[in-house]
């Protein structure tokens, strides 16, 4: 009889746990934004809400370049994104819709690219960006958001891919479609859910990309947001109140895209990647 | 489940294929060779390329901070093979690699089992689990280091507070509670993503199959063993690969959180190459390290994808 | 290191070609040489904003006072410094100069790409004489590698008022290390701590530890023959020594490194601490006390020590072989120990950054808003100054290995061995010795 009501509460306190699992953190770092730092490092105190100040907002733009850091986060990722789609729609048709030796090779071969440590690939490719002058440009940062996001978003395309039926090609092409055509007016509308699955983990893994950035770029104009609240963080102090406001700006911009597009980028995925 | 229903379209759909079994599509092979050959190259150029500098200064006695470097054979490989600091880092890596595999999956099982369900505001909740995802992970590790910090830090505070501490734990600190935190910090990072694929494949699911199962009277383990079981294996089997790598690969938090420490306990073998490299300035040894690591991992995605759990899914819903 | 420097020259070389070519059918099709001023570019490893900001002060005052040439900043982090500047110089894409310290210095000038700098030093000391601390760290193979600009010493900050509620005379801060733990323990009670030291794998445990050996006579890492001497009974009785302040630290310390015991001292949850001058400027909106509740003293000396402290020589290397940017350096590094430019430069971070010329301490410096508030802790600064010391740097010949020792942070991963670990301090200093005799090479 009761097992019934039993189920469901369960459930749902389960779902809150999971939430507060996830939400609690952002919750406590924007109520710490709002307190000034002598008040944070002050055993014992919580949070007072007569201390409640945008004190630390205030005194962010004066500490950190954030609009220019965060343009330049957003274009670097935004041109990351633009490389990796087609990239990775070319790679997915080739892998998943042709035949040819050496295929299922290739498939695999992207799986393998995380092998390597990247640490250890950061002089080698610091000489090659130096030797081709892309050096301290976006240029390096796009070249390794792709490398990175490219092989994994193949396979994230997978299950939209394999989901055409066969026979949908050579339909068009007896309708005198070229392959290009067939490409953009066929494959690309049914895969457009994969498209943004790709899209947003490129996007996401470029914004968040902190390593290549912090090394590539040397020129204070052209860095990037991850690398610019490093720089807050200085060697003789941490002022807990501002870094909270400044990491609450820098979810911002993702999380504004995630409130418009994180439910579509969700059904997409859910709608076809791994299967 | 013999009998589960499966026309051969629902079997088609259920179908997975590890990696090494790809399906048979036509075959327009000119036409997938010019396809695949963009990412070739791309790959080639910033993977393969910077990949064979560093197995060549592997065989050499290169500095960091430059000099010409002497070819010396293998002696860089018996040189970190011998002084017992691969050995420790190895094994610290490998339990990194599995504790993390082991948290975040449960997690990820969890919350997509949980979040799989029809509830009022399902779909904000599924949206706003990534949010650990979406977010720098700078500012994941200073809200980590924020929260667990042992002075001023929210959760000694709770913990005190609720009477649970007579005093605070130092959790990036402490050699006891360090490698378990930066576990957890790491695995709180990625979860909600493996989430959404699980949860991706727990959506395919025709509610057919639970109905068949529950009227031939299969428990709730019998159902989630027979019928999400399987159909999550091929999710989990890709990240199974995928996930160890990164995860083995993982510089960023560990660094940020603990360089390594105290007493090297979180020192996996990626922070020791960095230590090798760009602390002890021993870029020949680094590489060597490098490389080893690499070619462990490249052995163990070969045999992954060889002896997977040949046609588990297969063989379970046929 | 040739072929760096060889590739180097071609590229350069090859570079000037190019540039010449260019230049000459510029001048060629426009009939007038160009009058561009030479760019110098600048790195340093200052990220806070308002070090940035105060230096770019002092450059565009450079800039404006002549046409030749033209600096131009580039923040760069001591997070990846060392990934950053060795593939950059074997790229030939390096600054003309990089602020650096002399451990970094010793690393870098592997590469080849350091440039002596012994003409530039005595230009300016024709006019503004360092003190010997400022470039001793410098010195090495009979030649000067890198142009001092400011100094960084650490001493004891402490606060009265807590020295006043727990009995202790504020005035009478400890001289000996008895002296010291006793007021640590006496401080130490109602959940307040006497002591803030940090006991992480960082350059900041490594910099108090070793402030503490100074004063044990522990100054030297090396003998004369260039082995090193580590494993000595003064040092582990130091290790031991800082054991005992850490229990009387709180919890966190274990990760603690800059920031946390100087806000622990703010909070007024600690009542002393060893550390550099950075600890003035928000003493007053932090702790909520009057200026004059921060005292200093010069870090408590044991038994048979001498007054000594960690002394850091910050210095600019010369990284370009140009001989025009090379005398753009030249210009612009004595612009800055200009004292009327200096105070200016110096005033990036008010009594962390220390004037390391005899004139320096100008009054444009010392009466500067903040620093007049803390005149005793300036004075003291200065003095202690001069008694500086550095690990592997007090001689004028320099080990190499002190780069992977520092930069591997063995003095704290001894302490924390010791502190975090439970290990023995004899054990900790014979593992210490035995790593730093691996980076030696020996």
């Amino acid at each position: 009889m009761a097992s019934s009501l039993v189920k469901p509460t369960i459930r749902a306190i389960l779902i809150v746990i999971l939430l507060l699992m996830i939400g609690a953190p952002f919750v406590w770092m924007v109520l710490s934004s709002l307190q000034p730092n002598s008040a944070l490092i002050q055993p014992g105190n919580f949070f007072s809400p007569a201390l409640v100040t945008f004190g630390n907002y205030v005194k962010l733009p004066s500490a950190t370049q954030y609009v220019l850091l965060a343009r330049n986060s957003l274009l670097v990722a935004l041109i990351s994104t633009a490389i990796a789609i087609p990239l990775a729609l070319l790679a997915a048709y080739s892998v998943f819709r042709t035949r040819y030796r050496g295929r299922t090779f290739i498939y695999n071969l992207l799986l393998v690219v995380y092998i390597f440590p990247g640490v250890l690939l950061l002089a080698p490719l610091f000489g090659l960006f130096a030797v081709t002058g892309l050096l301290n440009s976006w240029a390096s940062l796009v070249i390794m958001n792709v490398t990175f996001a490219v092989p994994f978003s193949v396979w994230l395309m997978r299950g939209f891919f394999t989901s055409i039926p066969n026979g949908i090609e050579e339909a068009a092409a007896i309708d005198g479609a070229t392959d290009m055509q067939i490409l953009w007016k066929v494959i690309v509308p049914l895969t457009a859910p994969g498209i943004v699955v790709t899209a947003t983990y490129t996007f996401v893994l470029s914004w968040t990309e902190f390593m290549f950035a912090s090394v590539f770029i040397i020129d204070d104009r052209l860095k990037t947001l991850p690398v610019g609240l490093e720089a807050l963080v200085s060697q003789y102090s941490i002022d807990w109140g501002l870094l909270s406001a400044a990491a609450v700006m820098a979810a911002l911009p993702v999380v504004i895209i995630f409130t418009f597009a994180g439910r579509y980028f969700v059904e997409s995925i859910t709608s076809g990647a791994g299967k | 489940m013999t009998t589960i229903p499966a026309t051969a379209t629902e079997r088609d759909a259920v179908q997975s294929h590890p990696p090494a079994r790809l399906p048979e599509p036509p075959v327009r092979a000119t036409l997938g060779r010019l396809f695949i050959a963009p990412l070739m190259i791309w790959l080639a150029l910033t993977i393969v390329l910077p990949l064979a500098y560093c197995i060549w200064i592997s065989l050499t006695s290169a500095n960091t901070m430059g000099g010409t470097p002497k070819f010396v054979g293998l002696s860089n490989y018996a040189t970190i093979f011998g002084d017992g600091t691969f050995g420790p880092a190895f094994l610290r890596t490998l339990a990194w690699a599995i504790g993390g595999a082991v948290l975040q999956t449960v997690f990820a099982a969890g919350a997509a089992l949980l979040l799989h369900q029809r509830f009022a505001g399902q779909h904000v909740a599924r949206t706003w689990i990534m949010a650990s995802w979406v977010v720098p992970t700078i500012v994941t590790t200073f809200l980590w280091r924020w929260m667990l910090n042992a002075d001023y830090g929210v959760v000694n505070q709770l913990l005190l507070g609720a009477g649970l501490l007579d005093r605070p734990i130092d959790f990036l600190g402490s050699p006891t509670y360090a490698f378990a935190t930066v576990v957890w910090i790491n695995a709180w990072r990625w979860f909600p993503f493996l989430t959404l694929l699980i949860l991706a494949a727990l959506t395919r699911i025709a509610p057919e199959y639970y109905e068949a199962a529950k009227v031939e009277g299969a428990t709730s383990w019998q159902l989630f063993t027979k019928v999400t079981l399987p159909f999550i294996q091929p999710v989990l089997y890709v990240v199974g690969l995928l996930g160890t790598l990164w995860s083995v690969n993982v510089f960023d938090i560990i660094w940020l959180t603990t360089k390594g420490g105290p007493i090297d306990t979180t020192t996996t073998l990626p922070i020791s190459i960095y230590i090798r490299a760009f602390q002890q300035f021993k870029l020949g040894e680094a590489s060597a390290m490098s490389v080893s690591l690499a070619l462990f991992l490249l052995l163990f995605a070969v045999v992954y994808i060889r002896f997977a759990p040949k046609g588990a899914t297969e063989q379970e819903v046929d | 290191m040739k072929t760096a420097e060889d590739r180097n020259l071609h590229q350069r070389l090859a570079a000037r070609l190019t540039a010449g070519v260019m230049t000459g059918a510029i001048v060629l099709s426009v009939g007038v040489a160009s009058a561009e001023p030479i760019q110098i570019t600048l790195w340093h490893q200052e990220q806070v904003q308002a070090r940035v900001d105060q230096f770019q002060k002092v450059i565009d005052a450079f800039n404006a006072s002549q046409a030749e040439y033209q600096v131009v900043q580039q923040v760069q982090s001591w997070g990846n410094i060392y990934q950053k500047l060795p593939p950059a110089i074997q790229a030939g894409v390096q600054p003309d100069i990089d602020f650096t310290i002399p451990d970094f210095t010793v690393t870098i000038r592997e590469t080849g790409a350091v440039q002596p700098v012994d003409d530039i030093v005595a230009e300016i000391e024709k006019k503004h004489k360092f003190i010997d601390q400022a470039l001793t760290p410098y010195r090495d193979e009979g030649k000067i590698w890198a142009v001092p600009v400011y100094g960084m010493v650490q001493v004891l900050w402490y606060r009265k008022d807590l020295f006043k509620a727990a009995g202790l005379d504020p005035e009478s801060p400890p001289k000996t290390w008895e002296e010291f733990l006793n007021a640590a323990r006496t401080l130490t009670k109602n959940g307040k701590f006497g002591v803030g030291v940090p006991v992480s794998k960082s350059l900041a445990t490594d910099q108090v530890l070793y402030s503490l050996m100074s004063v044990n006579g522990g100054t030297e890492l090396f003998d004369a023959s260039g082995a090193v001497t580590f494993d000595t009974p003064k040092n582990v009785e130091t290790v031991n020594f800082y054991k005992q302040l850490s229990e009387l630290s709180p919890s966190g310390a274990a990760s603690w490194t800059w920031p946390e015991p100087q806000d622990a001292l703010n909070a007024g949850t600690v009542a002393m601490a060893i550390e550099k001058g950075q600890y003035l400027t928000p003493f007053e909106e932090t702790s909520g006390q009057a200026a004059d509740q921060l005292g200093c003293a010069p870090i408590p000396v044991n038994a048979g020590g001498e007054e000594h402290s960690i002394y850091y020589s910050n210095a600019a290397m010369v990284l370009t072989s140009d001989p025009d940017k090379r005398k753009g350096a030249a210009a612009f590094l004595s612009f800055i120990l200009e004292p009327a430019n200096y105070a200016e430069f110096l005033l990036a971070e008010p009594g962390l950054f220390l004037p390391l010329t005899v004139d320096g301490a100008s009054e444009a410096w010392t009466g500067s808003p903040i620093l007049s508030k803390y005149k005793g802790c300036v004075d003291l600064m200065i003095g202690m100054s001069k008694k500086g010391v550095l690990p592997g740097f007090n001689t004028g010949t320099v080990q190499k290995a002190i780069g992977p020792i520092m930069a591997q942070n063995l003095l704290s991963q001894v302490v924390q061995k010791v502190v975090v670990g439970g290990e023995d301090p004899q054990a900790a200093v014979t593992w210490g010795q035995e790593q730093m005799s691996a980076a030696a090479g020996q």
